[in-house]
């Protein structure tokens, strides 16, 4: 087997090689499945029903693909940049958190206008999430310390956090005053008018669209016209495709790269806002923890590759399953499942990206003169 | 070899190509960058697979599915980019890889390799201490390491590619001297340079391959320089000569003061370079590779650090490491590396031509694009420039050599530069592409353009230069008046030793 | 008089228990980071090390409650079965990332997703009904020599478990191996410059992927220490990041297997004091998640300490690290 470089990339294949990944890892699940004595058609059709068509399953499904939808976007965000940012996960427990904290807060003093509410909720999530990232952000760009691993192991540090807010002590976030909080920790719940409004589609006996994926959709929208019209986005093009280029053309690169990784932050932490507006309405630490919002984001953005309106489908697609794996979770349906399978769609997509840069070809096969024959894998 | 076919995508490098060297000659390859030389080579060496034709070796056929392969039956390649492992001592590097008796021992034993590639150097002459770290050497040492790998292995054919682009002109004659007399004991020594007079200094037989193709083999004795270019080129070319131009040259518009830069491992690669180039000046800095030609270009534009001194144009002093401060003095470069740093591999050739001008009009206003000024730009600059492209969205990483050159070029000059500072820009063009930049490099200069000339081709600086200084370990070692100075006495520069 | 005497015990036993547990926790850290060394001498970068250990886990888990034999054998069995399964997870990233020449962050990414603590790990460990019992067999301290009972040295040296004297064994083969023999110098070169080591006829797919390899069966291997000493039982991402600290870990020994010991131990430290001031019920007033965060904070600390000086001078990182090799391109 060889591979070339392509000269050209066809559009068909921008197109193609997700739909492709998606296909073949429901291929390569299905021996998983076999394996361990599974009927993958009966999982697989209880999934598609479970996410999609039963009764509140878009609603629920919604519920998933909203934070994933922020978080995609985050990690796009970043990944674009080759900047490694995989702490969406401890950014969205941060801004959760101070949304939560700000609602609380308000609550406290009265104010009871919805529009107030969100409108500080947002802020201070976006604002959370920019400073937690804000520190692998500093140290890569003034002492070069590799953000993969900052990041990483600040999420361990924000999920800490949580577990110290709820279970650990008696902080603002903590209910000590219901019968069920002073029996088991629990968060305290926002008020009532801190609860973000959703839209009903009046689809297939009412589909609530949280207001969280409306902004997420304006939010891609955004990223795509800021990358593509702005000189914001035409730096961070350049700085993606080669930094020494960015530095010959007189880009300052620190700076650059302390904006995207807080941007990125910051668009996680909305995500937490946004969960926690929309959908919790309370600090869960091991709901949160055992969601894997932040790295299922890294999984919806390379998918997409890292084009922040391809995010939203692909957030939608793998929010599904992921509600598919929470709803169905059981003998049948091992808890891994959706971690195996999310795995198994990176690696698809990874070797689908080979189709998209390369030509294959099979066999050390004489090629004649005149157009190359392509092999599909 | 016969009959070698060799393609690679959108080119086809290598088009039947029939080559023979004898037992105990020194048989030239020649041929312009790009006419398949390299690759030739390199599948002699067994790095590439030949789509078509075959190799034979003393009589018998041979297939050869690996480096590995073609090491076995005694071939050995000094590549134009050393392929040295640089943090390895020079006696690891000789022993890398070797696979025969000794070689398979699971253990190392770095003495006895050390003492072997010792009694190596000093029976042919190359000289270098074989526990030195490569990255410690200079390039023409590493050189020598890389014909040790071979003489260690008893490489009984020896390709070498391109091998005195980073030597002096006296070392290049010590190289032909190692060359003759490995030949002598009955080696065969394949020789592949585009330079004319160093094939006829050197060979006894030459092959010259013109597009991918045989264009003739012929003894050398039998051949002139004239003949030789012609069979290269395909048509009779002049010789490249001095063009005098006239009018005294302008004010100082580059001035560099006490400038020092560090280099990439420490230490300074360019030490206290005082130089001042006036407007319609060319000054070419001649230099064997590796002497701090590239950080001074680099250090001059701005994207490396002064650890001292300051570089003025027309009279003001440019924020250190600063390129914004550079290209808002008027400061254009033409990098060595030009895929690399002088434009974004992967965006379309409008980005690329936007790339120093996207923060003001016409390109953008206020924070916002211009996406169809930015088209319009680089179309009529690719239209000036001639810059063969199917259209300014394709990726830039899909032009050619030339072609890239062309658009670089074209943008630094778009850009009305008060002084332009050119790194190697003619390496690996082909003939006509050389005189084409050529031409342009002359253009700026009528123009008024001050121009710092930054080339390991003698040839090239004597040609294009008005004034001429060498570089050697970072420092300037002297100055000569082009238009008077022999490439002897340059070189004797370039290898260290004071001028008269 | 007497007092005094009892609180120095005291404290002189909490350091010998420090060091102690310094070593027990060190040690699948020790395990993983000489496989991750192994892979980036080799030029490849594999994230995916918390996924191979997790995996690692629980196969080795799974093999001690399932095959039959005696403690011995069955532990021996379970490491083999660790090993082989890490291996396995390792060749999918060295497929993608040596033949497909797929980003190896995101590859290794991806395999720790697979295969971590919400992927195959946890399936295997569900389906397999694994969690819940405690190992049936397990490793325990030995008391080698007879010395056991020394002074400091006895608990901390020759009181520990089959499991720490392999991963010495591991530290002197792997820093001999890379610096003394001739497969050790070629891989070195393959991961510094792969284009002359292909040039003088080294196999360079060849050699990072039995590295990769390599690599993923020591991961598994350190995933078993938890699942068959440390905990010892099956739980969902019981190794809580040490995969990520082990990747670290190869960074701040600067890519030598000595140093990689040192490192170990020093961030097992960190792992274990938290438990052991709990133990004692000292500092209680202080959170203890400040504690259980020392790891993770301590490894951003010392990163950056390592990175800034790393700046300047590249201090051994391979120079082909990450970058995939492909001969025919122009």
């Amino acid at each position: 087997m060889r591979l070339e470089r392509r000269l050209d990339q066809p559009r068909l294949l921008l197109v193609a090689v997700p739909v492709g990944s998606l296909a073949a890892a429901f291929v390569l699940m299905a021996f998983v499945l076999l394996a361990t004595g599974h009927n993958p058609l009966a999982t697989y059709r209880r999934m598609l029903d479970s996410a999609f068509v039963a009764d509140g399953g878009l609603t629920s499904t919604f519920v998933f693909c909203t934070p994933l939808a922020f978080t995609g976007l985050a990690a796009a965000a970043a990944f674009r940049m080759q900047l490694y940012n995989i702490g969406g996960e401890g950014q969205f427990y941060l801004g959760a958190i101070a949304a939560v904290g700000v609602t609380l807060y308000l609550g406290d003093l009265g104010v009871e206008s919805t529009p107030l509410h969100v409108v500080a909720m947002s802020a201070a999530g976006a604002a959370a999430g920019a400073a937690w990232a804000a520190i692998p952000a500093v140290l890569r760009a003034f002492a070069k310390t590799n953000e993969i691993i900052t990041t990483l192991m600040l999420n361990y540090a924000a999920g800490l956090v949580l577990t110290y807010l709820i279970i650990d002590s008696k902080s603002y976030w903590r209910d000590l005053e219901s019968f069920e909080g002073q029996t088991f920790p629990l968060g305290k719940s926002i008020p009532e008018a801190a609860s973000w409004p959703g839209a009903d589609l009046g689809l297939l006996g009412g589909v609530l669209l949280p207001l969280g994926f409306g902004g997420a959709l304006a939010l891609a929208g955004l990223m795509w016209f800021v990358y593509r019209q702005t000189r914001f986005g035409f730096e961070l093009q350049v700085i993606g495709d080669s930094q020494r280029t960015a530095r010959f053309a007189g880009m300052r690169l620190r700076r650059k790269i302390l904006a995207v990784l807080c941007i990125s932050g910051a668009i996680a932490g909305l995500g937490g806002a946004s969960f926690e507006g929309d959908f919790a309405h309370q600090i869960d630490p091991t709901g949160l923890q055992s969601s894997f919002f932040g790295y299922t984001g890294i999984v919806v953005a390379a998918l997409a590759r890292y084009n922040p309106l391809a995010v939203m489908p692909v957030a939608f697609l793998l929010g599904g399953l992921q509600n598919a794996g929470f709803t169905l979770q059981g003998a049948d349906f091992p808890s891994g499942l959706v971690g195996v399978m999310q795995g198994l769609i990176l690696f698809s997509a990874l070797g689908g990206e080979v189709l998209v840069r390369y030509r294959l070809r099979l066999g050390r096969a004489v090629a004649r003169a005149g157009a190359p024959s392509e092999v599909a894998p | 070899m016969r009959g070698i076919t060799k393609r690679f995508p959108g080119v086809l490098a290598n088009d039947r190509v029939d080559f023979e060297a004898a037992v105990g000659e020194v048989h030239a390859l020649l041929g312009e960058n790009g006419a398949g030389k390299t690759t030739l080579s390199n599948i002699l060496t067994g790095l590439y697979r030949p789509d078509e034709g075959q190799i034979e070796l003393y009589g018998e056929p041979v297939r050869f599915h690996s480096p590995r392969d073609a090491l076995d039956a005694g071939i050995c390649m000094v590549h134009q980019h050393f392929r040295l492992v640089a943090p390895f001592t020079v006696a690891e590097n000789v022993l890398l890889g070797d696979h025969r008796a000794e070689g398979r021992k699971l253990v190392l034993r770095p003495r006895a390799i050390e003492r072997r590639v010792a009694e190596l150097g000093e029976r042919y002459g190359l000289d270098v201490d074989p526990r030195a770290r490569i990255w410690q050497l200079s390039v023409g040492e590493q050189q020598r390491v890389e014909i040790l790998k071979a003489l260690y292995r008893e490489a009984r054919i020896l390709v070498l590619d391109e091998p005195t682009a980073v030597l002096t002109p006296q070392e290049a004659a010590k190289l032909f001297e190692t060359l003759r007399a490995m030949a002598a004991e009955g080696r065969t020594v394949v020789f592949i340079s585009h330079k004319l007079h160093e094939v006829l200094a050197v060979s006894s037989r030459v092959t010259v391959l013109r597009g991918g193709r045989t264009v003739a083999t012929l003894a050398t004795a039998d051949a002139t320089p004239r003949s030789l270019a012609a069979l290269m080129v395909g048509r009779e070319v002049a010789e490249a000569r001095r063009v005098e131009r006239g009018g005294p040259p302008g004010d100082v518009a580059l001035a560099l003061e006490g400038v020092s830069v560090a280099g990439d491992r420490g230490g300074l690669a360019v030490r206290d370079v005082s130089l001042a180039v006036r407007a319609g000046e060319i000054v070419g800095v001649a230099g064997v590779a590796g002497n701090g030609q590239r950080e001074l270009a680099e250090a001059v534009y701005g994207i490396r650090d002064l650890v001292a001194g300051v570089v003025r144009v027309e009279g003001k002093a440019l924020r250190a490491g600063d390129p914004r401060s550079a290209i808002a003095a008027g400061v254009a470069h033409v990098p060595e590396d030009r895929l690399g740093t002088g434009l974004a591999p992967g965006l379309s050739i409008a980005a690329n031509v936007a790339l120093k001008r996207y923060r003001a009009a016409p390109v953008s206003s206020g924070p916002l694009l211009r996406l169809r000024r930015m088209r319009e730009l680089a179309e009529a600059l690719v239209r000036r420039y001639d810059v063969k492209a199917p259209g300014v969205d394709t990726p830039v990483r899909n032009l050619s050599g030339g072609n890239l050159q062309k658009l670089v070029l074209g943008r630094e000059f778009d850009g009305e530069p008060r002084v332009l500072v050119a790194a190697q820009p003619t390496r690996g063009l082909d003939v006509g592409a050389i005189e084409t930049v050529h031409g342009y490099l002359r253009a700026a200069a009528a123009s008024g353009v001050a121009v710092l000339l930054l080339s390991e081709d003698l040839d090239e600086i004597l040609t294009l230069a008005d004034r001429v200084v060498v570089m050697y370990e970072g420092a300037l070692v002297g100055e000569v008046d082009a238009g008077a100075a022999s490439a002897e006495e340059i070189g004797l520069l370039m290898a260290g030793g004071r001028g008269r | 008089m007497t007092g005094q005497l009892l609180a120095s015990g005291v404290n002189d036993g909490f350091v010998v228990l420090v060091l102690a547990s310094a070593v027990l926790y060190g040690t699948p850290l020790l395990f993983a980071a000489l496989g991750e060394l192994l892979a980036e001498r080799s030029g490849v970068l594999n994230l995916g090390v918390e996924g191979m250990m997790l995996v690692g886990a629980v196969t080795g888990f799974w093999a001690v409650q399932r095959l039959a034999g005696a403690g011995v054998v069955s532990l021996a069995a379970a490491l083999a079965v660790a090993a082989v399964a890490g291996a396995l997870m390792a060749l999918i990233h060295a497929f993608l990332a040596i033949t497909l020449r797929a980003n190896q962050i995101v590859s290794g990414l991806a395999l720790t997703i697979f295969a971590g603590a919400a992927g195959l790990s946890s399936y295997l460990g569900n389906d397999l009904g694994l969690s819940g019992a405690p190992a049936r067999h397990a490793f325990t301290p030995l008391d080698l020599f007879g010395l056991g009972g020394l002074p400091v040295l006895g608990p901390v040296l020759f009181a520990q478990s089959v499991l720490v004297y392999l991963s010495w064994a591991c530290v002197l083969a792997v820093g001999l191996y890379l610096s003394r023999t001739r497969p050790g110098l070629n891989v070195r070169a393959v991961g510094e410059a792969p284009a002359a080591a292909d040039a003088m006829g080294i196999g360079v797919t060849g050699y990072r992927y039995v590295h990769t390899i390599a690599g993923g069966a020591l991961a598994g291997v350190g995933g078993a220490c938890f699942s068959l000493q440390i905990t010892p039982q099956w739980v969902d991402g019981l190794t809580g990041g040490a995969g990520w600290i082990a990747v670290a870990l190869v960074i701040f020994a600067f890519w030598r297997a000595e140093l990689c010991l040192v490192g170990a131990y020093l961030f097992g430290a960190f792992s274990a004091l938290p438990l052991l001031l709990q133990a004692r019920g000292w500092l209680t007033s202080v959170p203890s998640e400040v504690f259980t965060s020392l790891p993770y904070v301590m490894t951003i600390v010392v990163l950056v300490t390592v990175s800034s000086g790393a700046a300047k001078r590249r201090l051994g990182a391979p120079a082909a690290l990450g970058t995939p090799y492909v001969r025919e391109e122009r």
